[in-house]
């Protein structure tokens, strides 16, 4: 069984502001395995930011328990509160890095200060502290601006900062509060790509806070959608992005179906005649392609017509989406149609009320 | 040159340099009101705008009740006009310091005076601190003194050298008061010798003389400000 890194189990968040209760995390339970890149989607005010605030208690929940690396860190029921100590809590949070959309670096000490700061209470002198920091700032591409002051960096150079600091006490887990958000695009993929490297060369299992599906297809394996303080789907990347079923997460994906349907919808294109079958084909890989549809024609006797196509990464693995009319008899279609699973392409069904305009 | 001053400031030279209503001396008593008050009513500033910013609602120790004390305590004390405190808290300080006049008798009404607009000028320098970075230092482990020394007071380092400055300035003023209760000082010499005596001349050095102690208190809490700055501009 994989190991669980982080557990958070039935957590509520309930803010009261002048008189008036927000619920601003409801009765999430989450579950990330040691070694994910866990992406948490969603609009701004979902309570994405809430609730991994509650995995290192810079959040307290108002119920629930909240568990990191097998240890309670807070448990809440009908018997009572139970919370770690301050001391331990410290400790611990040490062992969870974060980083944060507007980096939060010290902006009255030095690059490698910043980095120290981090080990202040790690019981390292002095020098090994100052080693360590360097080390660290290697490792983030930035051993050259140890000396500067914050200000003087750009917005990746500080992010970048923000990572060794979070790295300094060898976490086991780094959280990602919209750590891109406030980034160029150019910066964007170089951070999201040194947070891969980091959850490849160090095993760090990072939770990734964002509102930008493009974040999370590109580095995570799982992922959550939040709306309204409810996880509302979860899956992993490849599953969730072929077979979404809430409209929030196509709207999320984008790209893929919703995007399709959109298309057809505009363009009417799914008006079909009696031997015309519409269907959404999705392959994995670059295994599969026009030779297919050849083969189609060739041995089944059935036209493909492509009406839509679209190609995705997800990590690495491009994903293919095609609309494609099927013309032919009845009986080749569906033979067509089992040749096409076998070679392990997702056959969705599109209904023609799907695709007509105000459908 | 001397011929001139001396023909347009006669009683700036009668004055003379030392003794009772001497130049050096007034000088000298206004320095001794500004440092000691400036110690005494500046540390306690600083502990009550400390205070105010951590037991606030959004602080890192929150606390309604003590938040209200403190808020009550400065806020009382800020209501006072600064001449009436120094009637007002007589009794204490002739317990303190075994007199209530003189530039002795002084020293209390101007710390009591100067903290709780020090205070408030902390608390607002303290305030500017963003509250991610306390929260980013909180997530790597941070103790409750990292917090208040390397964050809180270290973040706000150049602002509250600016309010500080400020407050050294208003100090000034407070010292020019104190003169009420025989404290001496460059403002009891323009008032009591100046004003009181038709002696315009007085009250013009004495002016000029205050002027040139608040330009540089201004001059180098600007700089120390700016040096103690690496925020983005």
């Amino acid at each position: 069984m994989a190991v669980e890194a982080i557990k958070l189990e039935k957590v509520n968040v309930t803010f009261t502001q002048k008189n008036e209760k927000v619920d601003a995390v409801k009765d999430v339970t989450l579950h990330v395995e040691k070694g994910d890149i866990y992406g948490i989607v969603g609009y701004s005010g979902a309570g994405k930011s809430t609730l991994v605030r509650v995995i290192n208690l810079l959040q307290r929940p108002t119920s629930g328990k909240v568990e990191v690396n097998g240890e309670i860190l807070y448990e809440k029921d009908a018997s009572g509160e139970k919370i770690i100590s301050d001391k331990k809590l410290r400790a611990r949070r040490r062992k969870i890095g974060m980083i944060f959309q507007h980096f939060n670096l010290l902006n009255e000490q030095t690059v490698i200060q910043n980095v120290a700061f981090a080990l202040k209470h790690s019981n390292l002198k002095e020098k090994h502290i100052l080693e360590k920091s360097n080390k660290l700032l290697d490792l983030v591409g930035l051993s050259d601006k140890a000396d500067v002051y914050p200000a003087q960096l750009s917005g990746g150079q500080q992010q970048r900062v923000a990572i060794a600091r979070a790295l300094a006490n060898d976490p086991d887990i780094l959280i990602s509060d919209e750590g891109t958000s406030a980034l160029d695009p150019k910066n964007t993929v170089q951070i999201l790509d040194l947070l891969k490297e980091i959850n490849e060369k160090l095993g760090l299992t990072v939770v990734l806070i964002t509102h930008e599906m493009d974040a999370v297809k590109r580095i995570a394996n799982k992922v959550a959608v939040m709306e309204d303080g409810r996880i509302i789907e979860r899956g992993d990347l490849i599953s969730i992005f072929t077979n979404a079923k809430e409209k929030l997460t196509r709207e999320f994906l984008g790209g893929g179906s919703a995007k399709a349907i959109a298309t057809l919808q505009e363009y009417e294109l799914g008006k079909l005649a009696e031997d015309e079958h519409l269907v959404q084909l999705i392959y994995m890989g670059s295994k599969v392609s026009e030779p297919i549809l050849i083969k189609l024609y060739r041995d089944f006797n059935v036209e493909a017509n492509i009406i839509y196509s679209n190609i995705e990464v997800l990590r690495e693995t491009p994903i293919g989406t095609l609309f494609v009319v099927l013309k032919g008899t009845e009986d080749s279609r569906v033979k067509a149609i089992a040749y096409l699973k076998e070679q392990g392409v997702i056959i969705k069904d599109v209904k023609e009320q799907d695709v007509k305009k105000n459908g | 040159m001397a011929e001139l001053f001396a023909k347009y400031f006669p009683n700036v030279i009668s004055q003379g340099w030392s003794g009772d209503g001497g130049w050096l001396t007034a000088i000298g008593e206004t320095f001794y009101m500004i440092f000691w008050p400036a110690i005494f009513g500046g540390l306690l500033g600083l502990f009550f705008g400390i205070g105010l910013v951590l037991t606030d609602t959004d602080g890192i120790l929150p606390n309604k009740t003590f938040f209200g004390i403190f808020d009550k305590i400065v806020s009382f004390f800020r209501a006072i006009p600064f001449i009436i405190l120094l009637a007002f808290i007589a009794p204490v300080t002739n317990f303190l310091v075994g007199t209530q006049i003189g530039t002795l008798g002084a020293l209390v009404p101007l710390s009591l005076g100067l903290f709780p607009f020090y205070a408030r000028q902390v608390q607002v320098a303290l305030k500017s601190v963003d509250h991610g970075i306390i929260e980013a230092a909180q997530s790597i482990g941070a103790t409750f003194w990292d917090l208040v020394f390397d964050v809180y007071l270290r973040e706000a380092r150049s602002e509250l050298i600016r309010v500080t400055t400020v407050t050294m300035i208003s100090l000034v003023g407070l010292t020019a008061m104190a003169g009420a209760v025989g404290a001496g000082g460059l403002g009891n010499m323009a008032i009591a010798y100046g004003y009181g005596r038709f002696a315009n001349d007085i009250t013009f050095v004495a002016t000029f003389l205050v002027l040139v102690i608040v330009l540089v208190i201004q001059l180098l809490g600007d700089f120390l400000a700016k040096i103690f700055n690496h925020k983005a501009v």
